[in-house]
């Protein structure tokens, strides 16, 4: 019943500019995203993040009522319209219907939020004109109605694994012939009240060391990624360049403390070690939080493939698992592997880590391992085509 | 109790007394708060994080459990799809405003980690030790008939063999604040369908759903409550808050899951209507149902569960799809209820006035439609016994 489902297009926002080649470029080259913050004040001595370069609304936005666009739907209806262009394909062409469109984020639009709580607060009233972006649809929203697509399409927002079950949930209705084409990713935004919360509960680091014993908090990012999937034959037959095939496994949950890591690092390995078995590359979740990385470095123990950490570089989102993916189907395309910035040897657990400078090596299976607090699992596997 | 209710044609909508509120309406559907021990096996510190929705979807989750004849401890690989707009908004709010008015040196990182809408999923997940795939979906008022929709379709394709598809959100001041700033609140309790109609109620709660495959049922033993027949969602691609003036994608949802259930228009013999009670909504409603239906639609009952539960956002989709199922069932038409001058456009139709009334049905359909036109429409059928 189900078809392979291709990767033919890219589309990603990063802090390292607009568009899969700035990404892709910046993160080989070993490069870090992380800045101090300026786009909302911030004390001295306050934790950088990895924020994404101004974007202007109307470069994306063409509809009068899109003007109103926030930044976290911003994110993802650019990256929307860069995979779409990455991939060859005319946003006028595609059937509407038959058009999926599967975003996730997991914090959604906390900025405009917290203004909108302020004059709540303040003054008793609200503003009816920024109440329809704060719903966690909104950028799905946005993205539908700026790209005109009317098929099936969903807003998922899963923790730690937004951008994982997004592009999970688009693959189905693909594979599942719903739709021809889908529109995948995540998208979330760096916030002033979520930054300063995690800032003084001291989670974040000035420096992360994902997977190396100096790891002392995380740091955050935000930006969007979105995959352009349509079934295999459909991307030959259009002659359309294949990243890659993707195969999500099916999502599992270990027992967790309803908020945090899960800690049984050996049910989780044995879970995952019939999907990383044959990989040449895991893409890991692990950003410098102690307890993350213990967990995974403890269940990828023992097993060849090399790892790589984006969130070194990109910083910590709800949906940076997207970014994952899009890392794991550049690897593919490329044969090249990523260094995680930030990580220097030893690696925890012996694991081997790409550092210091990216590797050259032919990748045939990436696995992005998908892992959230509260123990809900998402991996993703990515093949060559 | 739900069912009783509804044959009762009880309004469950009161004055608002979860939160002070400036503005125009202080009417809601305020769920009160069960004094018995929350279900399940998670810890006390847990369960005193827990925000609202968690704990309505613990409960409604272990109900559906334990009707559905679920062993506790066999959840192994049972699915929870969850959808919900809000998640622990409420509690977040009240963190913030304590942190912005000085009440608290430091925002407490515990309240805003509790706003992912991933954490009713997680809950119940490790509350009932349920460890299949895990989802949160989040399209506004549509946002658990979209999970239903996944979780019925994780079953029919195999991927697990029982999920549980669960709706919760609780009332907030941002979505009470926003909404009544848009004036689609009625200061009165929601007339859905009525001449003078001001616009919705909002509600709260959670609704839970065993879903598995009829060889599976029959195999335990499990006698069915209805059948999921068949589904679809679509999008507007048109307005972040307005409905399309003509339905075009609520029509296409419907027309959609009646085809995807082989269920010709002529044998659905009751709608449970998204029924909101704004001037929009439902003329744009009852203008699809004549599309779809044609003439049939005269004799066909058409009623609001929102009148009598107010509207539940992220939690109404799997509300309405309990109820359509009690209907099914029961051979039970709820009421739509504070009905009182029917709006002249539709004096043609039946719109079940209270009391509500028995009648034999075998196929009933009931749809949602969300904030930036998010659709979904299921077809529900009566077991065979």
């Amino acid at each position: 019943m189900s078809v392979p489902v291709a990767i033919t297009g890219l589309g990603v926002v990063s802090a390292f500019g607009h568009g899969v080649e700035s990404f892709w470029r910046a993160l080989t080259a070993g490069e870090s995203g992380l800045r101090p913050i300026d786009r909302f004040p911030v004390a001295p001595g306050t934790a950088p993040a990895a924020a994404v370069p101004p974007m202007v609304v109307h470069d994306h936005v063409r509809t009068p009522v899109g003007r109103r666009i926030d930044r976290v739907s911003l994110f993802a209806l650019a990256a929307c319209r860069l995979a779409a262009q990455d991939a060859g394909l005319a946003l006028g062409g595609l059937p509407p219907a038959r058009t999926g469109l599967v975003l996730g984020s997991a914090y959604g639009n906390l900025e405009e939020t917290a203004t909108f709580l302020d004059r709540l607060f303040a003054r008793g009233t609200a503003n009816p004109l920024l109440f329809p972006n704060l719903v966690m649809n909104a950028p799905l929203s946005y993205a539908s109605l700026e790209l005109g697509l009317t098929g099936p399409g969903a807003m998922i927002s899963a923790g730690e694994v937004s951008g994982e079950g997004a592009i999970a949930c688009g693959t189905d209705l693909v594979a599942e012939r719903v739709a021809d084409v889908c529109f995948a990713g995540g998208a979330d935004e760096l916030s002033e009240p979520f930054h300063r919360a995690l800032d003084e509960a001291r989670r974040l680091s000035r420096t992360p060391h994902p997977l190396d014993g100096r790891a002392d908090g995380f740091a955050l990012g935000e930006g969007a990624a979105v995959l352009v999937l349509e079934p295999l034959t459909r991307a030959r037959a259009r002659g359309a360049r294949l990243y890659a095939t993707v195969a999500p496994a099916s999502g599992f949950s270990l027992p967790a403390p309803v908020h945090g890591w899960p800690h049984d690092a050996a049910a989780l390995a044995a879970r995952l070690a019939p999907m990383i078995a044959d990989a040449d590359l895991v893409v890991a979740a692990a950003n410098g939080d102690r307890a993350l990385d213990a967990l995974e470095a403890d269940a990828c123990r023992g097993r060849t493939p090399a790892v790589t950490a984006p969130r070194g570089a990109t910083g910590s989102f709800g949906s940076a698992g997207a970014l994952a993916v899009a890392t794991a189907a550049l690897a593919v395309a490329h044969g090249l592997l990523p260094p995680t910035v930030g990580h220097a040897p030893p690696a925890r657990r012996g694991l081997d880590v790409v550092a210091g400078r990216a590797r050259r090596a032919a990748v045939r299976v990436a696995v992005v391992d998908g892992l959230a607090r509260g123990g809900a699992c998402r991996p993703i596997r990515v093949e060559a085509a | 109790m739900l069912a009783a209710g509804l044959a009762a044609g009880t309004c469950g909508i009161g004055s608002l007394t979860r939160f002070t509120h400036a503005g125009r309406a202080h009417v809601a559907a305020e769920v009160a708060e069960s004094a018995r021990p929350l279900p399940g096996r998670l810890p006390p510190a847990t369960l005193r994080r827990l925000s609202h929705p968690d704990r309505f979807a613990l409960r409604a989750a272990a109900e559906a459990c334990a009707a559905a004849g679920l062993d506790a401890d066999a959840g192994g690989d049972v699915g929870v799809y969850v959808g919900t707009t809000t998640g622990g908004m409420r509690e977040t709010e009240e963190a913030y405003r304590r942190r912005s008015a000085g009440e608290d040196a430091r925002f407490r990182l515990s309240r805003l980690l509790g706003t992912p809408l991933a954490t009713a999923a997680a809950a119940v997940s490790q509350a009932l030790g349920l460890y299949g795939p895990r989802e949160t979906v989040s399209t506004a008022c549509s946002s658990s008939a979209l999970a239903v929709a996944m979780a019925a379709d994780a079953v029919r394709r195999g991927v697990v063999p029982v999920a549980l598809a669960i709706g919760t959100d609780a009332l907030c001041r941002l979505t009470y604040a926003g909404f009544d700033a848009l004036q689609a609140l009625d200061v009165e309790p929601c007339r859905p369908f009525d001449r003078d109609r001001q616009g919705l109620s909002l509600g709260e709660g959670a609704a839970a759903l065993v879903l598995e495959s009829a060889a599976h049922a029959r195999a335990r033993g499990a006698c069915p409550r209805a059948v999921v027949l068949g589904w679809a969602a679509t999008g507007d691609a048109h307005h972040p808050t307005a409905p399309h003036p003509a339905g075009a994608g609520a029509a296409a949802a419907l027309t959609g899951a009646l085809a995807a259930a082989g269920v010709p228009p002529d044998a659905v013999a009751y709608v449970n209507a998204h029924g909101t009670g704004t001037k929009q909504n439902d003329a744009v409603e009852v203008e699809v149902l004549r599309r779809v239906f044609g003439r049939r639609l005269v004799r066909m009952p058409v009623s609001a569960t929102k009148s009598q539960l107010g509207h539940c956002l992220g939690a109404a989709g799997a509300v309405e799809a309990v109820v359509t199922v009690i209907a099914l069932g029961e051979g039970l038409l709820p009421p739509t209820v504070n009905l009182r001058h029917l709006d002249p456009a539709w004096d043609d139709l039946d719109l079940v006035p209270e009391p509500g009334r028995r009648a034999a049905l075998d196929v009933a359909v009931t749809s949602s439609y969300g904030f930036g036109g998010h659709n979904v429409s299921l077809v529900l059928g009566r077991a065979s016994r």
